[in-house]
């Protein structure tokens, strides 16, 4: 690198660090935090936190038939996002797609609906379709495959074609090719991801009930506005809970599939 | 979050013992063994996620119907009523917009700065007292496991509504986040790299300066501003619980069934995060 060069680059870094500092002091003044306004909020801060405890679950309400709910709303939209998924990625990767245009439309509505919150999806699909689990279910399907069939289509196209050319070259039939040539390939991207998006999906679950009555956020909501803090304490427990408890389960399962698979070819 | 295949195989394994005979039956056997040992483990775990998947469906009453007719709704709805975005309200939402890129923007600081404390403390290479590292690491992983929104519905009914519960919220949820990736960071950091710059009788910061950022610097840019990119999406809908930025517009345009003013307040969250996604890109490629 010649010295000038290394001079420009230096230059750009010390502007950007400057502009980082800058932009974060103005945006702090811009929301108008420098004020009295934070020692209020601290002030009310501590005020809550002193009445938050013992966090009590004494409500007739059944919070944990709340985060039953929301588990139940992330699996199936985890399900329905895996299968559509799986499907337009097939139109969506460019080896496979029957004309490139397909390829192209696939990919700017995967991230069109990737763009929109899910939070959004689920206000629309309210409006569309009603209350209950049903638009929550959609709304999470709907923003796993704006996620999903980027990914999916991506893995599909790293496929490495000779690997195939090597089990047609076998004798093999079409269906044998897919099963024993492009499934072990894609498989384990596929899985990782599909378990990783059920871990995202059981976070929205739990919020996404803020927008539509139903599931554990609606609970949060409704004790917050209730102003009954130690009952949010205890919904924050309680999602909390559900979210690690949801986690160790796919890692314990995961790392089983690894345990066993090493032992099987050791 | 997943542990590497690394750490996994730590554990002893219990090795089925070796077939030491060398005919082909034998190994046949073997290899008959070991398949059905994956097959079964398989079959396990396709059963539990099966029955999951059986016993939501039943317990949320989802029906296929509401598949077709609710891609068909939304659809319709979407051409309907959001077509065309109300281009007369975009200086309603340009105000907002800002608000949410500066909270985003002070919350993934604010986050970063209180993260760097913490990952020192964490990071088991570092040494401090484990009953320390365990507290934060306690505290970081319930701030990652409570979601966003949650730390807003807290905040604004603590704090009041507007912007800076939502900069609050933002900057708990991205402590969870890049504590834990900080501290990974500097559990990787080598050891004796830091010893041989120690060895020139270099002082305390220019330890740091010489063999500690160097190694943190890639992953602790890379972090701050997937964390910044993430910061946005939350932010922007941080708002419908009152914690300020563009959310607030957008639930009110909705609640008000303005959906041409909603679909313009969508499309403009959409360009916000591109626009701060290519931004990033940006800077990540020249600071790297």
């Amino acid at each position: 690198m010649s010295e000038m060069k290394q001079e420009k680059n230096r230059t750009t870094k010390n502007l950007i660090i400057t502009v980082a500092a800058v932009f974060f002091f103005f945006s702090l003044f811009q929301l108008d935090v420098i004020s009295e306004t934070f020692l209020a909020s601290f002030d009310g801060l501590l005020g809550i936190t002193s009445t938050m405890f013992p966090p009590t679950l004494d409500e007739p309400i059944d919070i944990f038939g709340a985060a039953v709910e929301s588990l139940q709303v992330a699996i199936m939209g985890t399900v329905f996002g895996i299968l559509f998924s799986i499907l337009l990625a097939a139109f969506a990767a460019r080896n496979l797609a029957p004309h490139w245009s397909i390829s192209y439309a696939v990919k700017t509505f995967a991230a069109f609906v990737r763009a929109v919150p899910a939070l959004i999806w689920a206000l629309l699909f309210i409006v569309a379709v009603g209350l209950g689990p049903t638009p929550r279910i959609l709304a999470l399907a709907v923003n796993s495959i704006g996620m999903l069939v980027k990914i999916y289509a991506e893995s599909i196209e790293e496929i490495d074609e000779s690997v195939l050319d090597a089990v047609k070259a076998t004798g093999a039939s079409k269906f044998q090719v897919i099963m024993q040539g492009v499934v072990p390939m894609l498989l384990s991207t596929f899985i990782s991801w599909s378990v990783f998006r059920f871990d995202i999906n059981i976070r929205y679950a739990a919020v996404l009930g803020v927008v539509g009555a139903g599931g554990i956020g609606w609970e949060l909501v409704r004790a917050s506005r209730m102003l009954a803090y130690d009952q949010m304490l205890a919904i924050t427990l309680v999602i909390f809970g559900m979210i690690l408890a949801v986690e160790m389960l796919t890692r314990f399962m995961k790392d089983r599939v690894i345990q066993v698979n090493a032992k099987a070819s050791s | 979050m997943s542990r590497s295949v690394e750490g996994t195989l730590e554990q002893p394994l219990e090795l089925p013992p070796r077939t030491e005979n060398k005919d082909l039956l034998g190994l046949y056997k073997d290899w008959q063994r070991r398949k059905k040992m994956v097959r079964k483990n398989r079959a396990w775990i396709l059963g539990i996620i099966f029955l999951a998947v059986v016993w939501s469906w039943y317990a949320t009453e989802f029906t296929l119907l509401y598949l077709i007719s609710g891609a068909g709704n939304i659809a319709a709805f979407i051409a309907t009523d959001l077509f065309p975005p109300d281009l007369s309200s975009i200086p309603m939402f340009i105000g907002p917009a800002l608000e949410t890129l500066y909270m985003s923007y002070a919350g993934m600081v604010i986050s970063v700065a209180i993260s760097l404390i913490l990952a020192f403390l964490i990071a088991r290479n570092m040494k401090f007292h484990p009953i320390i590292s365990f507290i934060c690491r306690s505290i970081v992983t319930f701030l990652r496991a409570v979601p966003a929104l949650v730390w807003g519905i807290i905040l604004v009914s603590a704090i009041g509504l507007g912007p800076f519960a939502g900069m609050v919220a933002v900057a708990l949820s991205g402590v969870g986040i890049l504590g834990k990736a900080f501290s990974d960071i500097v559990e990787e950091i080598d050891m004796d790299q830091v010893g041989a710059v120690k060895a020139t009788g270099a002082n305390w910061f220019q330890v740091v300066g010489q063999s500690v950022w160097p190694q943190f610097k890639s992953g602790f840019v890379g972090w701050s501003l997937y964390k910044l990119d993430l910061n946005i999406r939350e932010a922007a809908v941080l708002g419908m619980v009152g914690a300020g930025g563009i959310g607030i517009v957008l639930e009110r345009s909705i609640s008000l069934f303005q959906y041409q003013e909603a679909a313009m307040g969508i499309l403009m969250i959409f360009a916000l995060i591109l626009l701060v996604e290519f931004t990033t890109a940006k800077i990540r490629e020249r600071i790297l």
